[in-house]
């Protein structure tokens, strides 16, 4: 690394001091982790959040435009200060990679009771050593960015500006709205209104907001024919399985060695059983299943296996066809593709919105989005309730500003490329 | 076009790749080693193509799916390093990879079908991947140079130029990372309502990029010493390796992470 004649904490800094430094702010994390354990996001919402960014702000400006030539400033502009920096971060990061990791909605008590509970660990995000890091970084971020409008100017300056600033929004944005975001879950019925949400917390609440579920529609792949072990209920081949996804009535697949031919179909099938004997009849009602009809031949067997395979529904139970005592052919439960609800939306402030929901597909309405979030899954495609998750989160623009200029700038840092200066010979 | 006809396919195209890097080995003219590398590509490209029109969907999703991208980026990055910089033994090194990577996906390749859960289905998926494939493709080849200098820095004669090279495609690699993570956020909002959750795949995204931009800080220095800077590019990539594969396998992440789409 650096030779010099220097010693420690003579001036000017190198990455020795920055690595006391940042252990330092990570220590005093710790210890307040220590004393006074988590941090409650909620307690730092509106308006302490806005108070913290300001007071940031103003402490940043200040140390710029009145102490920019004390050394310690200067070093807390420059790459010094940047390397150890990222790099405890890096080392929190890369522990919470290993642990996992916690819903900020859980008790302390609920927590694993191992040593990793007081430090923090199970929930990284919002314990101090963790955020204290951030905010580190944030200041070095923004007095590096401070310092650079000081300097001569260059093109180069558009890239530096826009990773720099952008990831200074974002990141401060993020950390600052965490506070303020809300997010409800609203479970609505097929042909009713609701008002009601519940939080994270399970508790629920009367939002400015009224959903009505015109319509509700659930759109599924075709469904799949598989050969399962009758012990385990595995899926064969053990250790490549195979399944095959129906084509229509006529196709001949081979299945874990099994030829399976497909003889007939029905995706309103309902299944009725007489004493021993189980039929399956087209019955086009709620609650009506797929059915297809094989045909399995493998030289083990005598004479080929016939009958009806179903995935059943909320009324019928699956159906399997026994090959032998070892193996069935069954059908899994069906794949989503898509679930779309139409829905009526009504605001406190009188607007009234008709729109289409779907995963991906958001609405946006005043402050708030709403979200395609669930539906009765015991109910299949004949659920008729839809679950929105309904978000307002005030601190997006700022996050989104900052996302984007990170965008543009790795754009330029695609084109750019590295300084050249930096490139010296041998 | 199915799974089953990979071989052919992918045989093919490592013949190219390795007729290619053998003369660019030999030679000084890089018109035939560009040539047959490019052939190549356009073979192996072709069938993935052919994968994406009998899924109807982009072949994204599985493992075996992306590391199919990979295996083709792979000698893309060593074609345009080649071009750009002229080292004759870039293709080597990536025709190896990406061949590591084919086999892989020959002996053990996944199950495909063609279902797509509806938090795939949006206009950022695929950018989202193919950038980041690329962008894999691009670190994974920093790396192989990496461990090339580490071994045989006493033999290396133009020091300042590799690492002028290795600082280009690190540029290039963590422009396209960040590019990846960011469309991943403006997804995720989209999909599920927030735009970063610390999910441990996007821990271990966040910790690759830091690792990234570590090195380019770094670097910045005058003085930065050449082997410090390798190491660290080598660390970041194993991170780099446990964000793309390791989250399936880690304790922090077993039925947790919203981002695994493998099928049980
Ligand atoms: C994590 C917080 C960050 C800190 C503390 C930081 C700090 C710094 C510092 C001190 C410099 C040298 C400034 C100068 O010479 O005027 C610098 C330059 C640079 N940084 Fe960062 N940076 C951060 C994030 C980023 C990000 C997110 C990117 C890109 C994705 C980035 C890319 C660069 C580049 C490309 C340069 C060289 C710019 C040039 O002069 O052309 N940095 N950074």
């Amino acid at each position: 690394m650096e030779k010099s004649s220097r010693k420690i904490w003579e001036h000017p800094w190198g990455y020795a001091e920055g690595f006391i430094v940042a252990s330092g702010v990570l220590l005093a994390g710790l210890m307040l982790q220590l004393t006074i354990g988590n941090i409650d996001p909620a307690a730092f919402g509106f308006p302490v959040n806005i108070i913290i960014g300001a007071l940031f702000m103003v402490g940043l400006l200040s140390l710029h435009f009145f102490l920019r030539r004390k050394k310690i400033v200067r070093w807390l502009s420059g790459v010094s200060s940047t390397i150890p920096a990222i790099s405890l971060l890096l080392a929190v990061i890369v522990i919470m990679g290993f642990t996992p990791q916690f819903s900020d909605h859980v008790s302390q008590e609920q927590l694993p009771p191992t040593p990793l509970r007081g430090l923090g660990w199970y929930q990284m995000t919002t314990s101090w050593p963790f955020v204290q890091l951030c905010f580190y970084l944030l200041t070095i971020l923004g007095l590096t960015t401070l310092r650079r409008t000081t300097k001569k100017r260059g093109w180069r300056d558009i890239g530096f500006y826009l990773n720099h600033v952008g990831l200074f929004l974002a990141l401060l944005g993020g950390m600052l709205g965490s506070g303020d975001m809300k997010r409800y879950t609203m479970s609505v019925k097929e042909g009713s209104v609701e008002w009601r949400g519940t939080d994270q917390l399970g508790q629920m609440h009367e939002l400015p907001i009224a959903i009505q579920l015109d319509t509700f529609m659930i759109e599924e792949y075709p469904p799949k024919l598989v050969i399962i072990d009758n012990q385990t209920g595995r899926i064969l081949p053990a250790d490549r399985p195979e399944a095959y996804m129906f084509e229509g009535v006529g196709k001949t697949t081979t299945l874990a060695g099994n030829r399976v031919e497909i003889l007939d179909f029905m995706a309103d099938a309902a299944i009725v059983r007489d004493s021993n004997i189980v039929n399956f009849v087209h019955m086009p009602m709620e609650g009506a299943t797929n059915a297809i009809k094989v045909r399995v031949t493998h030289p083990s067997l005598d004479h080929p296996v016939e009958g009806w395979v179903s995935n059943g529904s909320y009324l019928y139970p699956y159906e399997v066809l026994y090959i032998d005592s070892t193996t069935s052919v069954a059908m899994p439960v069906q794949e989503v593709k898509k679930y779309t609800s139409k829905v009526t939306v009504y605001t406190k402030s009188g607007h009234v919105r008709k729109a289409e929901i779907e995963v991906n597909r958001p609405l946006s309405i005043e402050n708030k989005v709403v979200y395609q979030y669930s539906y009765d899954e015991t109910r299949g495609k004949y659920s008729q309730v839809s679950i929105f998750e309904i978000v307002t989160d005030p601190w997006l623009a700022v996050v989104y500003a900052g996302i984007f200029m990170l965008l543009a700038g790795a754009l330029f840092m695609f084109i750019a490329g590295p300084r050249q200066e930096a490139t010296p010979e041998g | 076009m199915s799974w089953d006809s990979f071989i052919y396919f992918s045989v093919a195209a490592v013949i190219l790749w390795t007729a290619g890097a053998l003369i660019a080995l030999k030679g000084e003219k890089k018109t035939v080693p560009s040539l047959l590398t490019a052939l190549g590509l356009a073979v192996f490209f072709a069938f993935i193509l052919g994968l994406w029109f009998s899924l109807e969907r982009p072949p994204l999703r599985t493992m075996g799916e992306t590391r199919l991208w990979y295996s083709l980026f792979l000698p893309l990055a060593g074609l345009l390093t080649y071009r750009r910089w002229g080292y004759r033994w870039i293709l080597s090194f990536t025709t190896v990879l990406s061949a590591v990577f084919i086999i892989v996906n020959i002996t053990k390749p996944d199950i495909h079908n063609k279902v797509l859960m509806p938090a795939l289905q949006s206009p950022w998926f695929a950018p989202h991947v193919i950038i980041y494939m690329f962008s894999y493709a691009i670190l994974g080849a920093v790396t192989l140079i990496a461990i090339y200098y580490l071994v045989r820095e006493s033999k290396i004669s133009n020091k300042g130029r590799l690492m002028a090279m290795t600082d280009n495609l690190v540029y290039v690699g963590t422009a396209l990372i960040t590019m990846g993570m960011l469309m991943g956020a403006i997804w995720a909002k989209a999909a599920w309502g927030h735009y970063w959750s610390w999910d441990p795949k996007e821990t271990w995204a966040a910790a690759t990029w830091l690792g990234y931009l570590l090195y380019i800080h770094y670097r910045l220095r005058r003085k930065a010493s050449n082997k410090t800077s390798m190491y660290i590019l080598i660390v970041a990539f194993l991170m780099l390796q446990i964000c793309w594969v390791g989250v399936n396998y880690l304790p922090s992440a077993q039925g947790r992470s919203v981002h695994t789409y493998t099928m049980e």
